[in-house]
């Protein structure tokens, strides 16, 4: 999808699932409302299509297309009561009052806010709006539901349980829904699969689980999670495992596709992986500086500056008083290879 | 008050409130007050104080031709003259000292007297100033959804420019322009019988001036931007969303403008629609002008007559206060019909 000479969004080939709760990933500006668009017709592609159910969507506009979309900041209709909100697609539909009602209602019940039917949008909560925007799409029995980041407006306790209410509204309905996020908690917790975009890209398509176990790229493995970033160059690749040369000394770690001996690589080690004291058995070990702690509670994150000046992020979870650090404490770090993501250098996400 | 007095201080308080004081009297209640009060009294003259004035008047005239004999006339008659000139001098002292004595009378008559004809005119000015209020309303809506809406940036920039731009030249040039526009020589015809559609000296050329669509023609084109910033302005804060989330559930364009647009333009609208209606009711220059002072009357115009023409003050004040009354019963039809309160047609 091209705006003029400004690519938003590369070519790209996705594939939802029916039934799924597909989200795409990606951080401010990266093209995702501009999918979101061009399913649900407000805008065609420059070049390709868009199928649903395996019709091609050229020429049908948004209010023919079995789509309903909620917009990034909800857009219901603030003069209209609840229940006006929530039939105005039957309305536009031709139904009847009587019956609009009635399945307003409903709709209002399935979301749990049976009795607001007589109050404007601006009488509800943030979370109630929420439900209101959800209930209004589903009125029109949409086959796909497209959410644009509809939770980024909520306060973070309320977002989590949007986040369970969202998922749970989609089993009970069970039609396809597009998630759009740059939050990466509300993407990893509710989706069956997730694409992660980059300026106008799609670079990876998995389930949460694959996502964050096996990053593809660079950009996922720092975009998603926070992880450790090790630059090193390969020198062997045998049994799996790689041997890789690094300002740290010699490291060991997973083998992925593309990575070769010889070539320059990035290693990715999540901080919950980094070990404090490693016992023998663990093939990575490295030795530096505590320069920074804190304290989450079940966590402890440490900051450790090596003798190379590299630092790395460890979390531990509190389970006793063996892991308490003081700062400028001299320790030992170690991390197992089978914990080392070895990926091809590329570019990685800025930190928002 | 006590807010006042907290930010401002004394001095800056007494000032603001004597500001608003000023501002509620010289602009609000003096001149309305003024009318009122002129509108409900007039001279009472009898069929004699009639003739008074006019035996005054008569004497006034004599004594002038006589001063003109006197500086002509020989020694001889000069006294005669004289004596002649002192005698009317003093019979119209007399009958001024009566004149003077016309009584003031106070009550309702100047309202209750309105002729048919002139109440014809009334209802006739209330009537077309709200067509012309409808059929702006019906010019301006889309033009101002335009700019708020479907153009962005520069586009809509240079259609509020054009909006704006005529408003640059005199009111009076602007009318005199369509005047010859419309005029049957003028542009329009011209342009006609230049396609040969119509022939001038077949006297087949259309007389638009002596249709009352020249005199909305002109008021709609002058009093357009009343209309179109309120509702521009009101407009503008619609939520683009909104409109694409209507889309979306499948409303129609009808649909959509109906239960989305208007509904959130309504104070523009109704703001638009009082002032389109106070200006045409009360607007002088276009019919004066689109008509050449002689088509059927304006109610402004009748009442400038009452000031002018006639010199009857008190009718005329009494005419002027029927208008006011009439455009703040439009007013508050219109808010009752929005469902709008005095807070949002404030904003
Ligand atoms: N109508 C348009 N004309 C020109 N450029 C546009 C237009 N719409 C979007 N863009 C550009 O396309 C890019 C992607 O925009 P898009 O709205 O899809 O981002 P996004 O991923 O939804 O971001 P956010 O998370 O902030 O909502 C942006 O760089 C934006 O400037
Ligand atoms: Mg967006």
């Amino acid at each position: 999808m091209r705006f003029r000479d400004f690519t938003a969004v590369h070519k790209t080939d996705l594939m939802v699932n029916a039934g799924e709760f597909f989200s795409i990933l990606g951080p401010s500006g990266c093209g995702k409302t501009t999918i979101l668009k061009m399913v649900a017709g407000f805008l065609e592609p420059t070049e390709g299509t868009v199928l649903i159910g395996g019709t091609p969507m050229t020429g049908v506009g948004p209010a023919q297309r079995p789509t309903a979309l909620i917009f990034q900041n909800l857009a219901l209709f603030p003069l209209m009561t609840v229940w006006e909100n929530v039939a105005f697609g039957l309305e536009a539909r031709g139904m009847r009052v009587a019956e609009r009602r009635r399945r307003a209602g409903e709709l209002l019940d399935l979301v749990a806010l049976g009795g607001h039917e007589m109050k404007r949008p601006g009488e509800l909560s943030g979370g109630q709006k929420q439900r209101v925007a959800i209930a209004r799409a589903l009125a029109v029995e949409p086959s796909v539901l497209l959410l644009d980041e509809p939770l980024s407006a909520l306060d973070l306790k309320l977002r989590h349980h949007m986040r369970a209410e969202l998922r749970a509204i989609q089993q009970r309905v069970g039609i396809t829904f597009i998630y759009i996020t740059h939050d990466q908690g509300e993407a990893l917790t509710m989706s069956d699969r997730i694409a992660v975009m980059s300026q106008g890209r799609i670079e990876q398509i998995a389930t949460p689980e694959e996502l964050y176990g096996r990053p593809s790229s660079a950009f996922v493995a720092t975009f998603v999670g926070a992880n450790n970033v090790l630059h090193g160059r390969v020198t062997s690749a045998v049994n799996g495992h790689l041997s890789v040369d690094s300002p740290l000394g010699p490291l060991r770690a997973r083998k992925t596709d593309g990575v070769a001996a010889g070539q320059e690589t990035l290693i990715f080690v999540r901080p919950e992986r980094i070990r404090l004291d490693p016992p023998p058995t663990v093939e990575n070990r490295i030795s530096g500086k505590v320069v920074r702690r804190e304290l989450e509670g079940a966590y402890l994150q440490l900051e450790i500056a090596t003798e190379t000046g590299q630092r790395l992020l460890a979390q531990v979870t509190n389970a006793d008083e063996s892991v308490a650090r003081k700062i400028g404490e001299s320790l030992s770090v170690g991390f197992n290879a089978v914990d080392a993501q070895a990926l091809p250098p590329g570019p990685l996400a800025v930190e928002r | 008050m006590r807010n006042l007095l907290a930010i401002y201080g004394r001095t800056l308080t007494a000032i603001i409130c004597l500001m608003v004081l000023f501002w509620v009297l010289a602009m609000i209640l003096v001149p309305q007050i003024a009318m009122l009060h002129n509108s409900l009294w007039w001279t009472e003259k009898s069929g004699d104080a009639a003739a008074v004035t006019l035996r005054i008047d008569a004497l006034y005239n004599d004594i002038g031709v006589l001063e003109l004999d006197l500086a002509a006339a020989g020694d001889d008659e000069k006294a005669k003259i004289t004596a002649e000139i002192e005698s009317k001098r003093s019979e119209i002292a007399e009958l001024e000292s009566k004149e003077v004595s016309a009584r003031r009378v106070y009550g309702f008559a100047n309202y209750t007297r309105m002729s048919a004809l002139h109440f014809g005119i009334f209802v006739k000015t209330m009537f077309f100033s709200a067509l012309v209020t409808v059929l702006a309303l019906i010019v301006c809506y889309p033009i101002a959804f335009a700019a708020a809406q479907v153009f962005t940036g520069e586009k809509a920039a240079l259609l509020m420019l054009g909006l704006v731009v005529p408003y640059a030249i005199n009111e009076l040039l602007r009318i005199y322009a369509w005047l010859m526009i419309l005029d049957y020589q003028g542009v329009i015809n011209s342009a006609l019988a230049w396609m040969g559609l119509v022939d001038f000296s077949k006297g087949t050329a259309i007389p638009f001036l002596q249709s009352p669509g020249a005199v909305f023609a002109a008021m709609i084109y002058a009093y357009i931007l009343f209309m179109v910033f309120p509702i521009y302005n009101t407009l503008e804060t619609l939520d683009r969303n909104q409109l694409d989330a209507a889309r979306d559930l499948g409303a129609a364009t009808a649909r959509i403008h109906w239960r989305v647009a208007i509904p959130h333009a309504k104070p523009g609208i109704a703001v638009g629609c009082i002032m389109t209606f106070m200006l045409s009711a009360g607007s002088y220059s276009v019919p004066q002008i689109m008509t050449r002072g002689q088509g059927g009357d304006w109610f402004s115009q009748l009442i400038y007559r009452q000031f002018f023409d006639a010199n009857n003050w008190n009718i005329g004040a009494a005419y002027a206060f029927t208008l006011l009354v009439a455009c703040l019963v439009f007013i508050f039809l219109v808010m009752r019909m929005f469902g709008v309160g005095i807070r949002e047609i404030a904003r």
